[in-house]
């Protein structure tokens, strides 16, 4: 008989009570997982998706930092513009590797659509864009293949009607390579809208990223359609080097212009991260609340097995216990509740994670492709480990109270 | 009392001992002056009314109180003064208990159940061992068993097995058979007797149960926290009111 059997074996007395601690200690491990997979998971989903963008910085017009910062993830309405004398200026700033000009416009889609319903997009992102230097900052863009969609390539950079479309609007719209796609665009200054027929030349391969919601087409051709010749939505840089320190120096060069803002990557990382912190810390306190409840559920479950025991431990004493081994007993108890819990919700949460990922999903944009809740074998790791700290502490007490028991009075009590 | 007992040191030897606690203002001597030398091999019954002090000597030379006032030695070592693990050093492998209510813990198997003193005391389980305690307290074929399946009588006997299963040099059994039928009753005292007979274990009984009592050596009365009597057992049951 091995004190880890007789712990077990205990447990099994009550087989109601231990399944129903073991299941709140369970779920309290299950939440905890499920939003430490989400913190892990959804930075990691913001880090692939800002890699994907493939640059490092954005100079774009000055403006609500936060919208310049989500628009490239998913886009948005209300769009600033830059002169494109601009781009020519810092073009020549000697620490950039790599720079690309990117106009953003959106296009109503009303009655062009192939899709009429109620759930059909009314907008389109429309992208013009230089597809030589466009290409150096997306090396990984392709063009998908296969039954209509073969002979896929890049536009004419002079052409008016062409347009590449990402994976995702190709899908959507139901376009094929050779289709014809039609948008309505208000021109700068104007109030009508003014209809546009464009031929698909191409559908690019799924990227994960806001570029397979995105239609492309050349960058002048988009300037000449939403009336903004010579303007630019965002700037696209590659650093030679990139850092802090580098950064600095880059951002103090360029916040001189009076109408420019630099934004770095790695601020628009932090500011999706701090949309949803809030949300997290709300989520984080329940978390612990339901923590802290299946402790106090642990400790009761444990004092109650001690005090329905006092008279048999008063025997085990008699018997050559000492109270060091009474203690370990009980604490071993308490630990097998734990760590059985920890198991269980583990394995639950982990089940469950791609449930949380379209529950979460379906309740808010957070503006990144991906997977949103990752749970791997660390995190599980710190979840067992987090699960026998709290069956140290929560033993404590029900181990020190059965070890405390004179075995004299705790036979007579068990009489 | 045997003839080889007189000249053996007694392995329990009590003097002036004395149990007192407080109860409000008022101090209640449960054990107010005992003098008292067991040795080796000896079946010595305690007897006496509720309240004369029974239990509370037997805790005494159980080694799970301590005394007030007084000497004690178990087995040469003294008792008073000792913390509690102190005392289940005295108690390891040298006491053996046995009570009114059997304790054993329904989740193990009858030879579990003996065998769990030997997880405390760091011992390795020897199966044949199990079995031939089982065996000496008939309950062989039996090692497999729950608690539950078992009747009274049986499962005060795994109690015994389990207290035997250390090899320990003194038995103390307060009011066995308490919570026992006539015949199961009656079986446990044979069984007492002829472990001590055989086995020369030392072994300590309190029971109401005056028939019974005087199975043994040697019968110690107590009235109001003091020996009122001793006399040898084996002997029919006289009257109790004769001073020592």
């Amino acid at each position: 008989m091995r004190y880890l059997s007789l712990a077990c074996k205990n447990l099994l007395r009550r087989p109601v009570r231990s399944l129903l601690t073991i299941s709140g200690v369970a779920l309290a491990v299950a939440v905890a997982v499920s939003l430490g997979g989400f913190n892990v998971g959804y930075r990691s989903a913001i880090n692939g998706s800002i890699e994907k963008l493939g640059y490092q910085v954005m100079v774009m017009a000055k403006g609500c930092p936060y919208e310049a910062a989500t628009m490239m993830l998913k886009g948005g309405t209300g769009l600033l513009y830059l002169p494109q004398g601009i781009y020519e200026t810092v073009k020549a700033d000697p620490d950039i590797q790599s720079i690309t000009p990117i106009f953003v416009g959106i296009a109503q889609k009303e009655g062009s659509g192939i899709r009429d319903d109620e759930g059909a997009k009314s907008f389109s992102i429309l992208s013009g864009i230089e597809v030589p230097s466009f290409r150096v900052m997306k090396p990984w863009i392709g063009f998908k293949g296969g039954s209509g969609y073969d002979g896929g390539r890049w536009f004419d950079p002079k052409a008016t009607d062409e347009v590449v479309m990402g994976f995702e609007v190709a899908q959507y719209e139901q376009r094929k390579v050779g289709d014809t796609f039609y948008a309505s665009v208000v021109p700068n200054g104007k109030t009508e809208g003014v209809r546009h027929t464009f031929k698909v030349v191409g559908v690019m391969e799924r990227t994960g990223t806001q570029d397979d919601g995105t239609i492309f087409m050349p960058l002048s051709t988009a300037q000449e359609i939403f009336g903004r010749q010579n303007a630019l939505t965002i700037i696209g840089i590659k650093l030679k080097t990139f850092s802090a320190a580098s950064l600095r120096e880059f951002e103090g060069r360029w916040l001189k212009l009076p109408e420019v803002q630099v934004v770095s990557l790695e601020q628009v990382k932090g500011t999706l991260v701090s949309l949803v912190g809030t949300a997290q810390v709300m989520i984080g306190a329940v978390a612990l609340i339901a923590v802290v409840v299946a402790v106090i559920g642990v400790v009761n479950t444990i004092l109650m097995s001690v005090y329905e025991r006092t008279g048999e431990i008063g025997i085990m004493k008699a018997l050559g216990a000492y109270r060091g081994d009474i203690f370990r007993l009980i604490w071993l108890e308490t630990l097998v509740v734990c760590l059985s819990g920890a198991v269980v919700g583990s394995g639950l949460a982990f089940g469950a994670a791609r449930l949380v990922e379209a529950a979460i999903k379906a309740l808010i944009n957070l503006g990144v492709q991906g997977s949103l809740v990752a749970i791997g074998p660390a995190m599980i790791g710190w979840a067992l480990l987090g699960s026998v700290a709290l069956g140290f502490f929560a033993g404590l007490y029900p181990a020190w109270r059965a070890a405390s028991m004179r075995p004299i009075d705790a036979i007579r009590e068990g009489e | 009392m045997r003839k080889e007992e007189t000249v053996t040191p007694p392995i329990i030897q009590a003097r002036g001992l004395k149990r007192h606690y407080r109860r409000g203002r008022e101090t209640v001597k449960a054990l107010d002056g005992v003098d008292l030398d067991i040795h080796p091999g000896e079946m010595v019954s305690i007897l006496g009314p509720s309240g004369s002090g029974k239990t509370t000597l037997v805790n005494l030379l159980s080694c799970l109180d301590v005394p007030t006032e007084g000497t004690l030695l178990v087995a040469g070592r003294p008792v008073d003064g000792l913390s509690e693990d102190r005392l289940a050093d005295i108690r390891r492998g040298t006491l053996g208990f046995i009570f009114q209510k059997f304790h054993l813990i329904p989740t193990l198997t009858v030879a579990e159940n003996v065998e769990l003193p030997l997880m405390f005391l760091k011992r390795p389980v020897d199966r044949e061992r199990t079995q031939a305690v089982l065996k000496q307290v008939g309950l062989e074929g039996r090692s497999r068993h729950l608690p539950k399946e078992l009747s009274g009588g049986e499962m005060q006997r795994v109690a015994i097995a389990r207290a035997l299963i250390a090899e320990p040099k003194i038995l103390i059994a307060d009011e066995p058979t308490g919570n026992l039928d006539k015949s199961n009753g009656d079986a446990i005292f044979r069984l007492f007797r002829q472990l001590s007979g055989e086995h020369g274990l030392t072994l300590i009984i309190t029971t109401h149960n005056l028939t019974l009592g005087y199975l043994a050596d040697r019968v110690i009365t107590l009235e109001d926290g003091k020996i009122l009597r001793e006399e040898k057992g084996q002997s029919a049951p006289v009257e109790l009111t004769r001073e020592r």
